[in-house]
């Protein structure tokens, strides 16, 4: 068990004041730590505490709903009185307070984790059970466009930093009963609140047992992001590959989850995370469903083209430059050559600068105050390529190269990262070895690719190991009407999603008069 | 069989076969002694290679699921079965330092002329001892991109030189003497269809058995087919040059020139080498690998991979002194040398497993 | 796997790659320090026997010099005559030529994207194969380069500017392949030269390039590269010419008729498509071949009085069909003459008779000027133009 505990399990005594002097030890002083003492029933004798935390709590709902009842309720609350005082507890819980969500505890340890997460507590005099009530409030990001996940056509909505608010995003998308979200809490201090979301009986036990084992296995202080997690459970840790899925988008993630796959959702975080994921899926993209299914395969193959041109375009040229010039036709060779006379810098070295020049000014762009960013990044590209090709530090071959290359890396975003530094090996390679250092390079690169597993499913599939089926939705985007099953590189129990033979056709007859012939 | 957990399919079985056999033969152009009739070499040779495949799938099917050398040891006993692995296991050695030697002398011809051989040796050994390290499973799923990567560099450039070829080159048919033509074919079934029975290291790990046959077929005739109508190509844009030219695939991908922006698309058949030398080198030096560790039973294979490979290196550097003797060798020698591997191995394995009746029902785990 | 062992694995690879990183690259060029020849020419004194080859190199910075000027009114290309450079080097042999030019050349020469290979006339006729042989046994050598006989002297030839091409080697490429478009004389590459040679009985050719003077508009006399006719091998060593004529029936015989223009009395067609076929029939020891010719032609320009009706198209065939074979025969003839087989009238045979071709083969010599020719053309005209009939009244 790896949640933080305290060090005992230490139930609740009778004695309020005992109680309270434990709560106020593990709680601290702060000042956002309420106490705040009453007295219900018309004798005024029972003396009970509301406990919580002042900024996480719904403070309508405490004031309105907690104080208020319990206020104003003393003649009933006395009426109901046994000598028994355990049952004021059971009443209060079942007929007083007019909140959802009440459960009722008898360790002080949960007591004080919970009133940490943003519920209410009440404990009474003579009682050794609290009252817990749910009543989180504070504020928060509402829901907003996506920032990094843009669509045309579809829905605009991403998720927020409240786990509570994603899960509804995603119920209201899947509205059948089997959608199930395991909740869990990771990290000794942070106690952040982990969901497991899935869909029982398309996704396979298999799966949420591993994701699971892999969950609780983590012995960490904090997780303060859901890339956290990512880092914790992944299945090759060293691999520049990322075996592991995220989307801001709760319509992303829904139709993931329909395939098979399962979803983990953070609070604090307004990604979700997605497993397993494949290869194939950084090249998918949510605007391919929703556009028609020709254009969306063309556009597939822009993606996938474009990505091995951003890796491949500077290594090539480096190595057709630098050991192959045979290897261009004879007037583009004239133009480079006649480009590259009175350069001062090896091709290697002026591609690497390039590039490394590239990387700095999208950094540098990301992490200016928005007001610059815009203006500086644009034209301080510009400006610089032009220049450094007038000042005959890099020819214009080059610089036609890296903007190409660089412009393209940002087509597909799961693997911009990985893409990056792949360009940077292919270069060197390219300059070392020409065209056989780039050969060898890449059938290491497709055997690593072909040994990554994500969470049992082979990295590559369906393209190899190879299933026809698979393909609806790779190279091709299938019209929706054909995708009769989830993907079957997913061993999903129930692989059927909707009956085969969907096609639209138009009408037999016209139904408008005078239309027949 | 805990050296090797990994599955592969059948189809996977079919790939790999065919990576296997492209291995080399953009380099030794199989038929390339029978002149325009290399095609009919090639074809006369692919009958004769399925035979050798039928024997050593025959006793690839009888033991289910293990590697030759379990089999040896079972049908030779333990000493004489050694011995004989370990014979088996020096022709994959051979051969992928064969491989590697016919690769690496290429590149410094036409690509690479002043960069040391042992440096290129090196490097393309340690991808191959990289990607054998992660085990068949893995080098099943590269082949299949790999190989279908080929094949289209190999029909685009068929398509590309179409209107450079004159079949009236390949007339008149059968000029050649029938018994240089026998000859050739016998040569081609041995390189490259006959290497395939490399694949009695890697058969114990298909997963359905029982069609592995035909599998191993399918990938030797896909394979053959396509070398007949490279051949075809060749023979009909290089004309009887096509018997001259040291690498003739190479060359005819050098007339490509289509508007005089398309052209110098040798790269991609340079690129093809690259890629399916890699196959054949892999799969020759798995077997290698896998066979020293089964039979001097080694915990893993692993540990031995880069000893293995660097000794690889050192024999593709020694084994000839030159160019023609290299071409020499494959054409003269090599059809003799592999007989007893190819065909007397198997074939008098086979005979004595059926003699003994092995293996006993209830199968026995190495 | 045992940390201490990975670790010394991992060490030694190092070892292995870090070599590479810090004794530099052996193969690796710099562009700006190649001399990219772009045409090669080869001379042989007739007195002292030595070879002279000539380099033709590109200049990239002229070419960059003159494409980066052109805002200022319209396009200025680079002189052409700076865009190249001319060297020359002599010695006992070609490689040995070679050889002493890469010596006393500031850059590393590179041949990948030689456009053309001329052959001195007196080189010619003493044999190339000692240059073809050097040349095929280098990587370096592309099967596509055009092979090109000259006038005179190849150093000559390459040094003759060329208007319209910023490369002078590229620009006479484009004219042998713009002759061999119009059917004038036959482009030859490497290859196909090769072929010829190889086998024993075909002749190989070259189209010869010749340097007219002409006059300029400007009124200054300018040289210029001209193809005025196919040199005839035997072997490797060049022992004639065929005319324009001859070299128009050659390629009306070898299938290689494309465009071009045909002219007949009172009358020009411009060429559509033309196939042929060479059948030859061995009867005992006798070999007859039958050249069959399809053509097909549109009506360019008439200059007769007659009204265009099909008849007038049928007599029009008829002279076209003529013209033809009276072209081919002509080159036949030539052929005759010289005792070499342009045509390839060997390897037709050879096809078709494989058993009886050894012997033939022997004797080719005598054989060849014996050989009974039939040439059957058949033509079509096809479109007429875009007026019906003619102006002139009769």
């Amino acid at each position: 068990m790896a949640a933080g505990q305290f060090s005992s399990a230490v139930s609740l005594s009778k004695n309020l004041e005992e109680n309270l002097r434990i709560l106020r030890e593990a709680l601290g002083s702060s000042n956002d730590v309420i106490i705040r003492d009453m007295k219900i029933s018309s004798d005024s004798n029972v003396d009970t505490a509301v406990i919580y935390i002042d900024g996480l709590v719904d403070r309508g709902l405490l004031n309105h709903d907690i104080l208020r009842p319990l206020m104003f309720n003393l003649q009933l609350i006395k009426d109901n009185l046994s000598h028994n005082h355990t049952s004021l507890i059971d009443y209060i819980k079942s007929s007083v307070l007019t909140v959802g969500q009440i459960t009722v505890v008898q360790d002080i340890d949960i007591v004080i984790s919970k009133v940490l997460t943003g519920h209410i507590a009440i404990l009474a005099e003579g009682v050794t059970r609290a009252l817990l009530i749910d009543a989180k409030g504070w504020e928060t990001r509402r829901i907003e466009e996506p920032k990094n996940e843009l669509s045309v056509r579809g829905s605009k909505e991403s998720f927020t930093e409240t786990l509570r608010t994603n899960t509804a995003l995603l119920r209201r998308r899947i509205r059948d009963p089997r959608l199930t979200f395991e909740s869990l809490q990771i990290g000794e201090r942070s106690k952040t609140d982990v969901s497991i979301a899935y869909v029982k009986g398309i996704t396979p036990e298999s799966l949420i047992e591993e994701i699971n084992q892999r969950l609780q296995r983590i012995d960490t202080d904090s997780i303060l992001d859901v890339s956290y997690i990512e880092q914790f459970i992944e299945d090759s840790p060293s691999s520049l590959f990322p075996t592991v899925g995220s989307s801001e988008r709760p319509d992303v993630v829904a139709a993931r989850i329909l395939e098979g796959r399962a979803a983990i959702l953070l609070d604090g975080s307004p990604v979700a995370l997605v497993v397993p994921f494949l290869f194939i899926e950084g090249f998918q993209n949510p605007d391919d469903y929703y556009a028609r299914p020709f254009f969306a395969t063309l556009i597939r193959w822009v993606r996938l083209l474009g990505y091995l041109l951003s890796i491949y375009l500077p290594g090539i040229f480096v190595s057709l430059k630098t050991f192959h010039p045979e290897l261009f036709p004879t007037q583009l060779l004239i133009s480079v050559a006649a480009a590259r006379e009175g350069l001062p810098l090896p091709v290697v070295l002026e591609a690497l600068l390039m590039l490394l020049l590239f990387e700095i000014l999208r950094e540098a762009g990301l992490r200016m105050p928005r007001s610059l960013g815009q203006a500086v990044s644009i034209v301080g590209a510009l400006v610089i390529g032009q220049a450094a090709v007038s000042a005959g530090l890099v020819g214009a071959p080059m610089v036609i190269v890296i903007a190409t290359t660089a412009i393209a890396s940002f087509l597909v975003i799961p693997y911009a990262e990985t893409g990056t530094l792949y360009r940077f090996i292919m270069t060197i390679a390219g300059g070392l070895l020409g065209l056989l250092g780039i050969a060898l390079v890449s059938i290491e690169i497709l055997s690593h690719l072909a040994s990554l597993r994500s969470l049992g499913v082979a990295y590559l599939s369906p393209v190899t190991p190879l299933n026809i089926r698979g393909l609806r939705d790779t190279f091709i985007r299938a019209p929706l009407w054909a995708m009769d099953n989830r993907p079957a590189s997913l061993d999903s129990p129930d692989t059927r999603r909707q009956s085969p033979g969907q096609m639209p056709r138009p009408p037999k007859t016209s139904f408008r008069q005078g239309d027949n012939q | 069989m805990h050296l090797e957990k990994g599955k592969i399919s059948n189809f996977q079985l079919s790939v790999l076969i065919i990576g296997f056999i492209f291995g080399a033969s953009v380099i030794i152009a199989p038929g390339q002694g029978a002149g325009h009739d290399a095609w009919i070499a090639i074809a006369l040779g692919l009958i004769e290679g399925l035979l050798i495949a039928w024997i050593f799938t025959a006793l690839a099917r009888h033991f289910k699921g293990k590697t030759l050398v379990e089999i040896n040891s079972l049908v030779y006993g333990k000493f004489l079965g050694n011995f004989i692995s370990i014979l088996f296991i020096w022709y994959l050695f051979h051969l992928g330092a064969l491989v590697l030697n016919n690769y690496s002398r290429f590149l410094k011809l036409e690509l690479y002329p002043a960069t040391p051989k042992i440096l290129t040796l090196i490097l393309i050994m340690l991808v191959c001892a990289s990607s054998v390290r992660r085990g068949i499973e893995v080098l099943a799923r590269c082949s299949l991109i790999l190989v279908t990567l080929t094949v289209f560099v190999v029909i685009f450039d068929t398509l590309l030189v179409a209107p450079h070829m004159y079949l009236h080159n390949l007339l008149p048919v059968l000029e050649v003497p029938i018994g240089k033509l026998l000859w050739n074919s016998h040569a081609t079934a041995t390189f490259p269809f006959g290497d395939a029975v490399a694949f009695l290291m890697v058969l114990a790990f298909v997963n359905k058995p029982e069609k592995s046959r035909s599998a191993v077929f399918k990938g030797i005739v896909i394979a053959g087919l396509v070398l007949i109508i490279v051949a075809v190509r060749n023979a009909a844009v290089l004309g009887q040059m096509a018997a001259i030219y040291t690498y003739p695939s190479y060359i005819t991908a050098r007339v490509i020139d289509v508007g005089d922006v398309l052209t110098r698309v040798e790269v991609l058949v340079a690129v093809d080498l690259i890629t399916m030398g890699f196959f054949k080198i892999s799969v020759a030096y798995y077997g290698t690998v896998l066979g020293l560790a089964q039979v001097f039973n080694l915990r893993s294979y692993r540990p031995i991979i880069l000893p293995i490979g660097i000794l690889m290196v050192i024999l593709a550097l020694t084994n000839v002194s030159n160019t023609a003797e290299m071409f020499d060798f494959a054409n003269k020698g090599y059809p003799i040398y592999t007989i007893p591997f190819q065909i007397a191995i198997p074939l008098i394995t086979l005979l004595l497993a059926k003699l003994r009746k092995l293996p006993q029902t209830g199968g026995e785990q190495a | 796997m045992k940390r201490k062992h990975r670790l010394t694995i991992y060490l030694f690879i190092l070892l292995v790659i870090i070599p590479v990183f810090i004794s530099g690259c052996w193969d690796s060029i710099e562009l700006n320090k190649l001399s990219i020849i772009s045409g090669l020419g080869w001379d042989i004194d007739a007195d002292t026997g030595q070879v002279t080859l000539t380099f033709q190199s590109i200049i990239p910075n002229e070419i960059k010099g003159a494409a980066g000027s052109n805002g200022s009114g319209g396009q200025r290309r680079g002189d052409p005559l700076h865009t190249i450079q001319l060297d020359s080097s002599t010695g006992s042999s070609a490689y040995d030529a070679l050889n002493r030019y890469s010596q006393h050349s500031s850059r590393r020469t590179f041949y990948q994207h030689t456009q053309v290979y001329v052959f001195g006339h007196s080189a010619a006729q003493q044999g190339i194969y000692p240059f073809l042989d050097s040349i095929s046994r280098n990587p370096i050598n592309r099967p596509n380069v055009l092979m090109a006989v000259a006038e005179k002297n190849a150093s000559d030839t390459l040094s003759v500017e060329d208007g319209m091409e910023n490369i002078q080697a590229i620009g006479m490429a484009a004219e042998i392949k713009l002759s061999a478009e119009y059917s004038k004389y036959p482009s030859i590459t490497f290859l196909e030269f090769a072929n010829r040679l190889i086998s024993k009985t075909t002749a190989p050719l070259a189209p010869m390039i010749g340097i007219i003077e002409q006059t300029a508009p400007k009124g200054d006399r300018v040289k210029k590269a001209r193809i005025n006719g196919t040199a005839v091998f035997n072997g490797d060593r060049m022992i004639g010419q065929l005319n324009e004529d001859e070299s128009r029936g050659l390629l009306w015989a070898i299938n290689k008729i494309k465009k071009g223009f045909l002219v007949i009395p009172g009358a020009n067609l411009e060429i559509v498509s033309a196939k042929s076929i060479i059948v030859p029939e061995l009867q005992g020891d006798k070999i007859m071949i039958t050249i069959a010719i399809d053509e097909e032609s549109n009506l360019l320009e008439y200059d007769g009085h007659r009204e265009i009706s099909s008849a007038l198209l049928q007599d029009l065939e008829k002279d076209q069909a003529q013209e033809i074979e009276s072209q081919v025969m002509a080159a036949v003839e030539k052929s005759r003459a010289l005792n070499a087989d342009v045509f390839g009238f060997g390897e037709a045979v050879h096809r078709r008779y494989k058993k009886e071709w050894p012997d033939l083969k022997a004797r080719w010599e005598e054989i060849y000027p014996n050989i009974e020719v039939v040439v059957k053309v058949k033509t079509h005209v096809n479109e007429i133009g875009e007026i019906k009939k003619t102006m002139i009244k009769d």
